[in-house]
C-alpha cells in the first residue's frame, strides 16, 4: 500500500514540477521555449548512476571510482539545469519570472527523481529498508 | 562521519555499503567544477565581446589538470598496486606533478588576466568577465582538489 501511495505522490510531484517548467515557457508574457532545455537534463541525470551501478558488482557498489565519477557527472547535469535559466535570464533571453518558475520546477522534479530512486529502485537483495 | 549513522529516513541504495564520505566528496567536487564552467558561460553570454576568446584556454587547461590529477590513484603513486600502471610509481608521480603544475598555471594565468585587464578601472569595461574567469579557474581547481583529496581509498577502515 505504501508503494502505491508513494508512486502516486511522486507522480503528482513530478507533474507539478513539469507544470512549472511548461508555465515558464508558455505563459503569454513569456512565450519563449528556451527553458524547456532543462527537461533534457532531467532525462539525462539518472543515467550515469544507473550505468555505474550495472557496471560494478552489487557489494562494492558505492566504493568504486566508477560510481564516484557517475555521481560527479550527475552533479554536472544538476548544476547545468539550475544555471541555464539563470544565465538565460541574465543575458536577457528570457524574463526573470520564467527563470524563477523554471528553478522552482527544477527543485520539485529533482526531489521527485531522488524520491523515486530512493523508494522504488531497490536491488533484490535489499529487503530490510524500512 | 557519525552524523550520518543516525538518519532514520530510508537510505538511498547507493549508500548501502556505508562509504558516504566518497560520495559526499564527489557531489561537492561536481558542484564546484560545473559551477566554475557556468561562471565563464555566464561571463561570455552576458558581456559578449568583453572576454577575449583566448582566455578560455585557462579553463580548458584547468579541466585537463583535473583529469590528469584524478586519473592516478594514491596507491599507484605510493607503488602499492599490483600492476604498477604503464610507467610504475615514478611515472605516476610525474603525471601527478605535471597535472598539478598545469592546474596551478591556469589559476595563476586567470589571476594575471583579471588583474592586468579588468581590475585597473581606467577603462569603461566591466570587471565581471575577468572576475568570472578567475572564479571559473578557482572553482575548477577547488573541485579538482576536493575530488582528489576528499575521497579516501581506505575501503575497509
Amino acid at each position: 500500500m505504501a508503494g502505491i501511495k508513494g508512486l502516486v505522490s511522486l507522480a503528482f510531484a513530478g507533474s507539478i514540477g513539469m507544470t512549472f517548467v511548461i508555465l515558464a515557457c508558455a505563459l503569454p508574457q513569456y512565450k519563449l521555449w528556451w527553458p524547456f532545455f532543462v527537461v533534457l537534463f532531467y532525462i539525462l541525470c539518472p543515467i550515469p548512476t544507473m550505468i555505474a551501478r550495472r557496471h560494478t558488482d552489487g557489494a562494492g557498489g558505492s566504493n568504486s571510482a566508477c560510481m564516484e565519477t557517475a555521481v560527479f557527472i550527475t552533479m554536472g547535469f544538476l548544476v547545468s539545469s539550475f544555471a541555464l535559466p539563470i544565465v538565460l535570464a541574465r543575458a536577457g533571453v528570457i524574463f526573470w519570472g520564467a527563470c524563477y518558475l523554471t528553478l522552482a520546477g527544477n527543485v520539485i522534479v529533482y526531489l521527485t527523481i531522488l524520491g523515486f530512486f530512493t523508494i522504488f529502485d531497490m536491488d533484490d537483495s535489499d529487503y530490510a529498508m524500512w | 562521519m557519525s552524523c550520518f549513522e543516525n538518519i532514520s529516513m530510508p537510505s538511498c541504495v547507493w549508500f548501502e555499503s556505508g562509504e558516504k564520505r566518497n560520495i559526499m566528496a564527489s557531489i561537492l567536487a561536481g558542484l564546484l567544477f560545473f559551477a566554475g564552467w557556468w561562471f565563464i558561460i555566464d561571463a561570455a553570454s552576458v558581456y559578449p565581446g568583453d572576454l577575449p576568446n583566448a582566455a578560455h584556454v585557462c579553463g580548458v587547461m584547468a579541466t585537463l589538470s583535473m583529469i590528469m590529477v584524478n586519473s592516478v590513484s594514491n596507491a599507484q603513486v605510493r607503488g602499492e598496486t599490483y600492476t604498477g600502471g604503464c610507467m610504475g610509481p615514478r611515472g605516476a608521480r610525474l603525471w601527478l606533478f605535471l597535472g598539478f603544475v598545469v592546474g596551478f598555471a591556469s589559476l595563476i594565468a586567470a589571476c594575471w588576466i583579471l588583474f592586468a585587464n579588468y581590475v585597473n578601472a581606467s577603462s569603461s569595461k566591466h570587471a565581471w568577465p575577468g572576475v568570472g574567469l578567475f572564479m571559473q579557474n578557482a572553482f575548477i581547481f577547488a573541485g579538482s582538489l576536493v575530488f582528489k583529496f576528499g575521497r579516501t581509498e581506505d575501503l575497509w577502515s
